[in-house]
């Protein structure tokens, strides 16, 4: 009677996913995980570093220089204030995305008649290009926070919703069937049965959502708030000092990891134990 | 670890009674008949398999068996009531799949506490019923083990033990080892007999592979090819002793018998 090891490959999803898998992995592989990691990192900076030799400084500065900017502004403590208000607007339009989206999702996956007639709205909402979507929402709203919110999450919502739908659908009736053979209640039907089946693909769209609700957010403060990352960095391009723009945008990045790491990460280690040996 | 047996019921009707089971699926044009007057009857304690070619409607015959399905025609009891009036009155029925369908993310152990919570077992029960029915189909030490961990062989055998784990009244296998290779389904048949002799359940089951039937049943019940599956032929399987080894030739020849019976009924079919 062999025990069969499943080992996990992890998903290969872009640069943060890969770094969350080495942090995440499993067993034995991590550590192997861990350097390729540290070297794709390296390999980054590397290539940072090459660039900013051929290009003048004020085009491109130097990795350290960023560096030491982000440090010294660390130090001065004004840039605590615009990585809060960016968080919450983060926050906010994820919220408002992530619940149009499970309604919109479900009801996709789970009514025919709601599958084609959203179809038709999923289908505008992905061509419409966002900037068309923040700039009327500004018009229409007007220039305020919570334009800006809703139009951070508006763009994000149907392509959170397709992947909900395919979630949704890709659950395994064949358990369903069980638990009805055994006359499991509706409610153990969905809290043990349905509930965990749907978590993953939760997981994988918080992560996936938040990732472009962050883009969104620098993009809307760009165009019309006076406060936040965003904000800085339009203006610090305004005043042609390409350091300050890399180093907030640094710090941010270092905020996004920070997220998908230890609070993803960890979310993800506890739920899903039962799929690692 | 206390289990109460329960007092046998006094059995004047048949534990299983289908008279003239009609079950359409989809509208009368384009529809399919899956049964055309199904009608049998299964004793208490006895072992029932149901055995035909692929599509003859032996799986419907087990999910209106279980209540599952509720639109058929014709009468369908248990003990002379309806499905529904027995399982409201506490009566169990269990079901083994092809596949172990057991929640991955739950331990064994895990798997079967879902079926006794379902079934609405006592929770100081649970531990006890737990610890026997791994013990019977020994996989005590895997009882922390998660599905994926484990064999296909050992995940069914777990499914065997959540089965038995809420001690039903009826016991419905849909194919339950053919999805294993043949020296892992013997000895998952043996080890079903071997819990199957600490409980003596009503098992009614469904197979495609006449051997099987042979050795696990007391009947074998020859249905007809789909669509309108019927029953063609009975064979009795009584005087073969239990336990039953593999290697009894007198189990063979048995054997023979349901192969010539299901080629002389499917062949019948055939050539039309």
């Amino acid at each position: 009677m062999a025990v069969m090891a499943r080992s996990e490959a992890p998903e290969n999803t872009g640069f943060l996913a890969g770094l969350l898998a080495a942090f995440s992995g499993g067993g034995d592989e991590r550590a192997r995980n861990a350097l390729i990691s540290t070297l794709s990192v390296a390999t980054l900076i590397g290539i940072w570093y090459l660039g900013s030799l051929a290009l003048p400084s004020s085009v491109l500065p130097a990795p350290l220089t960023v560096i030491v900017a982000l440090w010294e502004n660390l130090l001065k403590g004004d840039i605590y204030t615009d990585i809060a208000i960016t968080l919450a607007r983060i926050g906010a339009a994820f919220v408002i995305a992530m619940g149009m989206a499970l309604v919109l999702g479900f009801s996709m996956a789970l009514s025919k008649t709601a599958g084609t007639f959203f179809q038709v709205w999923i289908i505008c909402g992905i061509t419409m290009p966002a900037l068309v979507v923040i700039l009327t929402l500004y018009m229409v709203v007007g220039l305020n926070d919570t334009a800006a919110v809703l139009g951070a999450a508006a763009p994000v919502i149907p392509i959170l919703s397709i992947n909900i739908r395919e979630g949704v659908k890709g659950i395994d009736t064949r358990l369903i069937g069980m638990a009805r053979a055994f006359r499991a209640g509706k409610r153990q039907q969905i809290v043990q049965v349905m509930a965990p089946q749907v978590a993953p693909m939760l997981l994988a769209s918080t992560r996936f959502g938040i990732g472009l609700i962050w883009k969104m957010v620098l993009f809307v403060e760009l165009l019309g708030r006076g406060s936040g990352v965003g904000y800085r960095i339009e203006f610090f391009y305004q005043m042609f000092n390409m350091t300050e723009v890399l180093a907030h945008a640094l710090s941010f990045v270092f905020v996004m990891l920070f997220i998908e790491i230890a609070v993803l990460g960890t979310i993800e280690r506890r739920i899903f134990r039962w799929k690692r040996t | 670890m206390n289990i109460t047996v329960r007092s046998e019921k006094a059995t004047l009707v048949s534990q299983i009674s289908l008279i003239d089971i009609h079950r359409q699926f989809g509208g009368s044009r384009g529809g399919w008949k899956a049964l055309d007057g199904v009608s049998f009857d299964v004793e208490t304690g006895e072992i029932v398999g149901l055995l035909g070619p692929s599509g003859c409607g032996k799986s419907t015959v087990l999910n209106i068996v279980a209540g599952l399905d509720a639109g058929y025609e014709g009468s369908m009891t248990i003990q002379g009531r309806t499905v529904k009036e027995q399982l409201s009155s506490g009566f169990r029925i269990a079901y083994v799949f092809q596949e172990a369908r057991l929640l991955p993310w739950r331990t064994l152990r895990q798997n079967i506490e879902f079926a006794l919570e379902a079934n609405d077992f006592a929770r100081t029960e649970w531990a006890g019923r737990i610890d026997r029915v791994l013990e019977l189909v020994e996989l005590s030490k895997f009882r922390d083990f998660y599905p994926l961990q484990l064999s296909g062989g050992m995940q069914q055998r777990a499914a065997i033990a959540r089965a038995f784990a809420i001690e039903p009244d009826i016991l419905l296998m849909d194919e339950p080892f053919s999805a294993l290779d043949e020296l892992t389904a013997r000895r998952l048949r043996q080890s079903l007999l071997n819990i199957w002799a600490a409980f003596r359940s009503t098992v009614l089951f469904v197979s495609h592979n006449a051997f099987e039937s042979t050795y696990l049943g007391d009947r074998v019940l020859i249905m007809s090819p789909g669509p309108g599956g019927k029953i063609k032929e009975e064979i009795d399987l009584r005087h073969l002793k239990r336990p039953r080894d593999y290697e009894d030739s007198a189990l063979f020849e048995q054997s023979k018998r349901v192969v010539e019976s299901l080629q002389r009924h499917i062949g019948r079919a055939l050539d039309h």
